[in-house]
């Protein structure tokens, strides 16, 4: 017997035909794509009980609710609060991706140190008793040079117990430099101010108008409260008429019953036109005119110098026909809007460009909102009403030592309240200004940013940065690595909104004070510190005066000593209707010195001597660029999947942009076909667009809703900071604009700029 | 399996959705990639392989400045009944894996990605582009791993994904029923993520045979089409527009056609 | 036959010319050649029936020995008194350690099960990692209140005698796949009684649905 070869491939074929007729084959096909299935990378969420927080959003000033999925400890999906008057169950793409913000790849996860060069990303994780000791040696210092007032604090906003005890430090401890980035608001503001002598918001009862006129206003871009403006838009479709005034076809002209496209800039014409037509046709409101108005007719003062009216002024200069020449848009036009909005039951005109992250000029503002006072349709439902702040939040006055008292007599370092400017509250466009032109040191020594990206934000980004390259400390409490913390000498990172404790008072826009308190959903990701009790500590290790101010152990327990009566239903349901809130807007009365709406703002501040300045009036500010140089106008647009504040976008919104708005990392400008067969330009077409402030790489796209000579680009990207999921990506506004100081207000009023197009 | 469509007890949900209503806000995308897991990565401009279970698309009337017009179009997976409702939309009907398959009881087009080996006929065969491939393995960057729902299996490379009506919504709510011995579901208690996150109420969903349902009303709104009608694919998303050139858009017609008998006629009776 | 004559040929069957030897030859190997066969066919056939199972199969023990006997006599509520079904109608599967230390912050008796399991478990709060005999892909959704609530089945049915036990048995784990033996059944041919409870494979699930409501369902009734 010999085994042989043969043998062998007959052992190899009874092995194999024995397998066959064993499980081994299918059960290890079975094994195997299985295994395929369950590969390590591919995660798989750990299952539990569900749990629901109730919070509130705080990525924009919308305050809406929010309740959070929670699997065990893990916050697994934010949802809006059914119950929540403003956003009614539903909510924004930015609210919905707020988890993104949470658990995300730009977050600070310590306190950190720079130990590089600004900007260079060289960092050193320190203790938060080691940063706390750093800002207090530096506080120390300056109080002890006697320059207190050289320290300047840009929070994101100006209401809320957050803002207020950041406010109340900078009071005990000497500096007038409290400072809110700008808004639309700020205009609104300073309009009501002057025109009816009332300090505080501007809301407006679009839930009960029937007809509004919207001068360019981003009512579904992000305006107000994002979401409330989209719930009213989609629900009471049939019951309001929207007429858009805008330059280019946006979502909100897109969406509107009317769009009417108007010559850029030209929106406070179109409006003194308006009234022209409503006073010539006598549809304006003859009592309320008659009887609660000062500076419609002509007039003469104490001296018996005469003055004109308002009603002179616009008869005088703004007829339809020189309007609609200004304007563009025709006389029929303009008569057929005038009499529509006249004869609407509640109509309601708004100023303010896209979103609101620009105040925009007070003139124009005061233009638009005379025709509110037209049709009679103030602090009244249905109108626009002055709304105050809901009241909580109040303490004993600080004690101020003398190193104090002499910082707060200084002027405020960014000009607003001063002699040229003795309206205006914040002027944080004019920071960069006054610093860059400073001789000598800079006058702001130590600048604190919370809630606020201004290296992303302010206009002309460049003289933002070397205005901030002559801050010798700057310390960011941002809880991401956005510009502004990525350029500071210290982060103390934040905790994020759904990490603290914190009140959201008023939503932007809103008429019914509702307070709000985001809460703790999960316990701190990272080892972040609430800003209130960071402050809280830097005020304790000052010692003396600015200690006592602070009676207060934490953050929690000033909030708490804050919110009072209303802290029990706030933990429980997240928000707190003020109580009597429907009744209380519309029981003001006009606190101007004549007690009557001033189309001429008499005593206070008057803005100007000379009556047609004096009254709302069409006198625009050029933009910068000349025609000859720079043939087209660039104008910035908002968009509801692009966020452009101080809050960048969160993957998911930047993965919902559209191939016609960002294509790789380069962003598309909006030109009209017509413009671009001038050129010669065509749809995607990689070209450099130009403007006497910078120069940057888009790709172009040939869009028919934009007019001719004009040209679009979105705002929210070119950010250099976050993490790649967003710097990179297109080109930030703000790089190809400076900022434009109104002559009466001081704020910022660029709306666009001159450019051109270079085709690559 | 035929008789089952013409019971009273089938369920066939759908979705209307509003295009007067519906602004572009993105709501619904995010509020998708939310629940469902959905991946991110760099650079998501490149639409055929970005992953999307609903993706709104922007519509023009293409006429000259200053008479132009814009509608935004949300299109999730379209869950086609197929003709006379045989219950074989076209990718159900060429998945050489049954991978994907049509539920009788519901009138929703599954897609179970593990089963799936990634030959993309489906994605082929389905003419609104609603099926998407996973390119790459997913990943989710720092701590995001921790936002990531139980009751959405993540996907891998290689599988093709899509819309499901949110269905784990469907299987937690018959959970609840079940155990309060309820025979049927409420309408609230069933919402896809997209319908319950839009800020103005575009999209309403519901059981489309259920007369007490609002789907059920809306679907017969004048003002209601379909996607590609005369394809016969007979889709459970219902669109809405007062706008006669996006209802001509919806069914891709050329410029000159006039409108035929509508199919929607042929296809219900 | 003689095997010493046919090595010849054998040895020569490159040469074509050694017809009828070769024949011959063929003859005599083939029993070799088919008792190699028959040798491979045995080997593999009891390699895969009798010792694959258990090389595929590594034993592992649970963290604790847990006594459901025991805990059965003392609830009132049966199974559910520990593995009960939330308000949403989801099932809570295996109790979490809050549940067991409601109990056990404190030993109940001497076990030193019941000792090892608080000063490892409960005093430093750690999770027990228990082993799940009928843990399913994440891709499944299986639904127990359509089992318990919705079709009235008993846990038994699906869990066998698990209440009864006042051991954990250990568990078995596939070496490729990481699920438990009792998916796929003890009997490696899926043949016979299945030993604990039944056995969990989606073909399981479909029989069963097939029998009881005349459809296998579709994908998304128990996919997700």
């Amino acid at each position: 017997m010999k085994i042989d070869r043969r043998s062998f491939i007959s052992l190899g074929v009874g092995v194999v035909a024995g397998t066959t007729l064993t499980p081994v084959p299918w059960k290890l096909m079975d094994d195997i794509s299985i295994w395929t299935q369950n590969w390590p990378w591919t995660p798989v969420p750990k299952e539990g009980a569900d749990t629901y927080k109730t919070s509130v959003c705080t990525l924009c000033p919308g305050g809406c609710g929010i309740q959070v999925r929670k699997i065990m400890d893990r916050a697994v999906k934010i949802d809006g609060l059914p119950e929540h008057p403003i956003n009614r169950g539903t909510l924004c793409p930015l609210g919905l991706s707020g988890l993104q913000f949470l658990y995300g790849p730009s977050r600070v996860k310590a306190p950190m140190k720079r130990v590089g060069k600004r900007g260079e990303g060289k960092w050193q994780e320190i203790s938060w008793d080691e940063a706390v000791s750093a800002v207090t040696k530096k506080l120390k210092e300056l109080r002890e040079k006697e320059k207190p007032h050289s320290v300047a604090w840009v929070a994101g906003t100006d209401k809320g117990t957050v803002p207020r005890l950041i406010g109340r430090f900078l009071t005990a401890y000497g500096s007038p430099n409290f400072i809110r980035p700008p808004s639309v608001h700020d205009a609104y503001e300073l309009a009501v101010y002057l025109m009816q002598g009332q300090e505080g918001a501007v809301g407006f009862d679009i839930e009960n108008a029937d007809h509004v006129l919207s001068f360019g206003t981003g009512l579904l871009q992000g305006w107000g409260a994002p979401v409330r403006m989209l719930n009213i838009y989609g629900e009471q479709h049939d019951s309001r008429k929207i007429v858009q005034i805008e330059t280019r076809l946006s979502d909100t002209a897109a969406k509107a019953d009317q769009w009417v496209p108007i010559n850029p800039g030209t929106e406070g014409a179109l409006a003194l036109g308006i009234a022209h037509v409503m006073i010539k046709e006598s549809l304006y409101d003859q009592s309320f005119i008659n009887q609660s108005v000062f500076g419609f007719e002509d007039w003469t003062d104490d001296h018996g110098t005469r003055h004109i009216g308002f009603k002179t002024l616009v008869r005088e200069d703004y007829s339809p026909e020189t309007v609609a020449e200004k304007t563009g848009v025709p006389k029929a036009t303009i008569e057929k809007l005038a009499r529509r909005f006249a004869r609407a039951d509640k109509p309601i005109a708004i100023s303010g460009r896209g979103e609101g992250l620009l105040p925009g000029s007070l003139s124009e503002c005061m233009a638009v909102h005379s025709l509110n006072a037209l049709v009679g349709n103030i602090n009244k439902p249905g109108g626009v009403s002055v709304t105050s702040e809901p009241e909580y939040a109040k303490w004993p006055e600080v004690n101020i030592d003398m190193t104090a008292s002499r910082g707060m007599q200084q002027p405020r370092v960014d000009g607003a309240g001063g002699s040229k400017y003795p309206n205006a509250r914040y002027l944080l466009h004019r920071l960069p200004e006054v610093i860059n032109s400073a001789k000598g040191e800079s006058p702001v020594q130590a600048l604190f940013v919370s809630d606020a990206n201004p290296l992303y934000t302010l206009p002309n980004t460049k003289a933002t940065k070397a205005a901030f390259d002559r801050i010798p400390f700057l310390v960011s409490f941002s809880s991401f690595m956005d510009e502004t913390a990525s350029h500071s000498d210290y982060i103390l990172p934040n905790h994020v909104f759904l990490e603290r404790y914190e009140d959201v008072p008023t939503p932007s826009a809103s008429v019914q004070p509702i307070i709000g308190l985001a809460k703790p959903v999960v316990r701190p990701v990272y080892n972040t510190r609430h800003v209130g009790d960071v402050v809280l500590q830097v005020a304790k290790s000052l010692g003396s005066f600015v200690e006592k101010a602070f009676p207060w152990k934490d953050y929690q327990g000033y909030l708490k000593s804050a919110l009072k009566d209303y802290w029990d239903q706030l933990e429980e349901k997240g928000f707190v209707k003020v109580k009597n809130a429907k009744d209380f807007p519309w029981a003001n009365r006009f606190n101007t010195a004549t007690g009557k709406f001033e189309f001429y703002p008499s005593a206070r501040n008057q803005p100007s001597k000379n009556d047609k300045k004096a009254l709302p009036n069409f006198s625009p500010v050029p933009i910068e660029g000349k025609p000859e140089q720079y043939p087209l106008v660039l104008m910035p647009y908002d968009a509801m999947r692009l966020t452009s504040g101080d809050v960048g976008n969160p993957p998911f919104m930047t993965k919902t942009i559209d191939d016609t708005v960002l294509k790789g990392q380069t962003v598309f400008v909006e030109i009209n076909p017509a413009t671009a067969r001038k050129i010669g330009a065509s749809e995607g077409e990689r070209a450099t667009v130009a403007t006497p402030r910078g120069r940057a790489k888009v790709r172009l796209h040939l869009f028919e809703g934009i007019a001719p000579g004009v040209i679009a680009m979105p705002k929210g990207f070119g950010h250099t900071a976050y993490s790649k999921y967003l710097a990179g990506k297109g080109v930030n506004f703000n790089d190809l604009i400076g900022p434009i100081s109104d002559p009466l207000s001081g704020l910022n009023t660029a709306w666009g700029i001159r450019a051109k197009i270079d085709r690559a | 399996m035929k008789e089952e469509h013409g019971d009273k007890h089938t369920k066939r949900y759908g979705m209307v959705i509003d295009l007067d209503k519906c602004t572009g806000c993105g709501a619904c995308m995010v509020a998708c990639y939310a629940e469902n897991n959905v991946p991110f990565k760099k650079d998501e401009t490149d639409k055929l392989d970005s992953l999307n279970w609903i993706r709104i698309f922007q519509l023009t009337n293409g006429k000259p400045y200053p008479d132009t017009e814009i509608c935004y179009l949300p299109m999730p997976c379209q869950h086609c009944d197929g003709i006379g409702k045989h219950g074989h939309p076209p990718c159900v009907s060429v998945c050489p894996a049954i991978a994907t398959d049509y539920d009788d009881s519901t009138g929703v087009v599954s897609q179970i990605p593990t089963r799936c080996f990634g030959c993309r006929y489906c994605m082929a065969a389905c003419p609104y582009h609603a099926r998407k491939f996973n390119w790459w393995d997913p990943v989710w960057p720092a701590d995001t791993k921790k936002y990531l729902n139980p009751n959405v299996s993540t996907r891998m490379r290689g599988v093709v994904e899509k819309c499901t009506l949110c269905f784990h919504r469907y299987q937690q709510a018959r959970d609840k029923a079940y155990l309060e011995g309820r025979e049927e579901i409420y309408e609230s208690e069933y919402q896809p993520a997209c319908a319950q996150a839009c800020p103005t109420n575009a999209i309403t969903f519901g059981d489309l045979n259920n007369p007490d349902h609002a789907v059920f009303k809306l679907k017969n709104s004048p003002r209601a089409f379909r996607l590609l009608e005369r394809l016969h694919t007979n889709p459970k998303v219902y669109y809405l527009s007062s706008k006669t050139w996006v209802r001509r858009a919806g069914d891709n017609y050329l410029e000159n056609e006039s409108r035929p008998k509508s199919n929607r006629q042929k296809i219900h009776s | 036959m003689n095997t010493n004559d046919q090595q010849q040929p054998v040895s020569d069957t490159a040469s074509p010319g050694t017809g009828d030897a070769s024949g011959k030859g063929k003859n005599g190997s083939g029993w070799i050649i088919l008792l190699f066969f028959v040798i491979g066919l045995i080997g593999s056939l009891a390699g895969g029936w009798l010792f694959f199972p258990d090389l595929l199969y590594s034993e592992k023990q649970q963290p604790i020995d847990f006594n459901h006997k025991l805990h059965m006599g003392v609830v009132y509520e049966g199974c559910q008194s520990c593995h009960y079904f939330r308000e949403d109608g989801s099932f809570s599967g295996i109790p979490d350690l809050y549940s067991c230390s409601g109990c056990h912050q404190y030993p109940q008796g001497t076990n030193p099960e019941e000792k090892k399991f608080i000063e490892e478990y409960v005093r430093p709060n750690k999770a027990v990692p228990w082993l799940v005999y009928s843990e399913q892909p994440d891709c499944v959704f299986f639904s127990h209140a359509a089992h318990v609530k919705g079709a009235d089945m008993k846990c038994q049915t699906c869990h066998g005698k698990m209440g009864q036990t006042t051991h954990a048995r250990p568990y078995q784990e596939n070496r490729l796949t990481g699920y438990s033996r009792d998916i796929w059944g003890y009997n490696i041919a899926r043949l016979g009684e299945p030993k604990y409870g039944l056995r969990m494979k989606m073909n399981d699930c479909a029989e069963c649905h097939k029998k009881r409501t005349g459809h296998k369902g579709a994908c998304f009734q128990c996919h997700q």
